[in-house]
């Protein structure tokens, strides 16, 4: 397809994309819906694409390859967890038979729990432990002040921030002005200038695409 | 519940709590010699004990992949009963769908469908989310005129004039410098840690057999 064939088509749907700025016109607002739609259907496409071509595909192959084995356990192995796996899926779509529920529902089971074993183990390793490590870690004795302070300001909002998360921090106080009550304004302030920051952190990716997309709507049209 | 029902419950309960105790054991524990002493068998130990969590793994892998071929089957069903019943904004779904896979399998390794069609519409809708954050910030001083909502909206101008190249605006990159090495990094620190923490205490439940999509 010719490039000013595609550029145009590109035009036209960042247009139909914008109409939603001009709200509930008549004609206008079929634009929206239209583009949104053709965004499902190429997503769901690519992501058929995806999913066929770079997982299933290549286990397959692999399962076919007698010669290559993914574990220490042999091809056969390869194979039997590929079935097992095509099995697997093929009863979930059994859930709605009531009378096969506790097989349904095992299955389920594993799949849930292996999820649930990924998340723990990924929050374990990859946030809790680095973050707390990172939290509790102190500058060198012989670091300047400023950043000695720095650390400690950190770790002591990190601590009060946390606190303002926990239960007793809310209910304990009653509305008095005891050090609980201190400790939990100070922790919300911090929380709300987190998302704040995050807030106008999305904003200015939100410009920068926006700004590439009205130099491309100019750039095309002129 | 009848008996059959509590026999699958407690069967899926079962199978759930084995198969997940596996997994985070060998996810845990598999590929770290060093936690299985200086011999000369650690690294087969560490080896043997990352194997059921990687060949768990694999399993998940397979089935979740063929679970979304079957969401993506499920939503054109659903649509084409749409577009009988009249509904023709469907087709249009539908026929981008066909369309982008017919281009897959003509055009192989042409990418221009992905340029021209899915990155301007992706860009065109992260761009209008400017717009809706933007109006978004005004009206929360509207609806909620607190000191909380005061301090986010102060923040949110502080970080974005602060982004801005201007010397004239120096002593207020300065502060926004600020915000974001200390009480920002403080802020996120503990929404991380919530999440984490969260994360573990779902994960746990699931893996307990507490979570109610496995007791059916």
């Amino acid at each position: 397809m010719p490039e000013n064939t595609l550029a145009l088509i590109s035009f036209v749907l960042t247009l139909m994309v914008f109409s939603y700025l001009l709200g509930d016109l008549p004609l206008i607002r079929h634009l929206y819906r239209i583009a949104v739609y053709i965004f499902i259907g190429t997503s769901a496409a690519f992501t058929l694409i995806v999913g066929y071509e770079s997982l299933l595909l290549p286990f397959w192959e692999d399962v076919q390859n007698p010669a290559t084995s993914w574990t220490a356990l042999g091809a056969q192995a390869d194979q039997l967890i590929f079935f097992t796996g095509l099995l697997f899926a093929a009863l979930l779509l059994l859930k709605p038979v009531a009378r096969l529920g506790w097989l349904t529902n095992s299955i389920l089971a594993v799949v849930v729990v292996m999820g649930a074993a990924v998340g723990v183990v990924g929050a374990l390793r990859g946030t809790l432990l680095p973050l707390l490590e990172a939290t509790a870690r102190l500058p060198a004795l012989d670091a300047d002040l400023g950043s000695l302070l720095e650390s400690l300001l950190v770790l002591l909002g990190t601590l009060t921030a946390l606190f303002s998360f926990h239960y007793q921090a809310t209910a304990s106080d009653g509305g008095g002005y005891g050090l609980g009550k201190v400790f939990r304004t100070i922790g919300k302030a911090l929380i709300v200038t987190a998302l704040g920051a995050i807030y106008a952190s999305t904003i200015l990716s939100s410009l920068t695409i926006l700004t590439e997309r009205i130099a491309f709507l100019f750039q095309y049209g002129a | 519940m009848n008996r059959r029902s509590r026999v699958g419950a407690s069967l899926a309960t079962i199978t759930g709590f084995l198969v997940g105790i596996t997994a985070v054991l060998s996810l845990l524990l598999g590929d770290n010699p060093a936690l299985f002493g200086d011999g000369a068998g650690a690294d087969a130990l560490a080896q043997n004990f990352a194997l059921p969590g990687a060949v768990l793994l694999r399993l998940l892998v397979i089935v979740l992949a063929l679970s979304i071929v079957f969401g993506i089957a499920n939503l054109l069903i659903l649509h084409t009963r749409r577009v009988v019943s009249g509904r023709l904004m469907s087709g249009v779904l539908l026929a981008s769908f066909a369309g982008t896979i017919g281009w897959h399998i003509t055009q192989r390794g042409d990418l221009s469908l992905l340029e021209t069609i899915q990155l301007p519409i992706e860009s065109a809708l992260a761009a209008l989310l400017c717009v809706t954050l933007v109006a978004g910030g005004a009206r929360i001083l509207t609806r909620r005129s607190d000191i909380w909502g005061i301090l986010f909206v102060l923040v949110v101008v502080v970080v974005l004039l602060g982004s801005l190249p201007l010397p004239e605006l120096a002593p207020i990159a300065a502060l926004s410098d600020w915000l974001l090495r200390i009480p920002v990094q403080a802020g996120a620190r503990a929404i991380l840690l919530g999440i984490a923490l969260g994360s573990i205490v779902v994960g746990v439940r699931a893996l307990l057999g507490q979570d109610r999509s496995l007791r059916g």
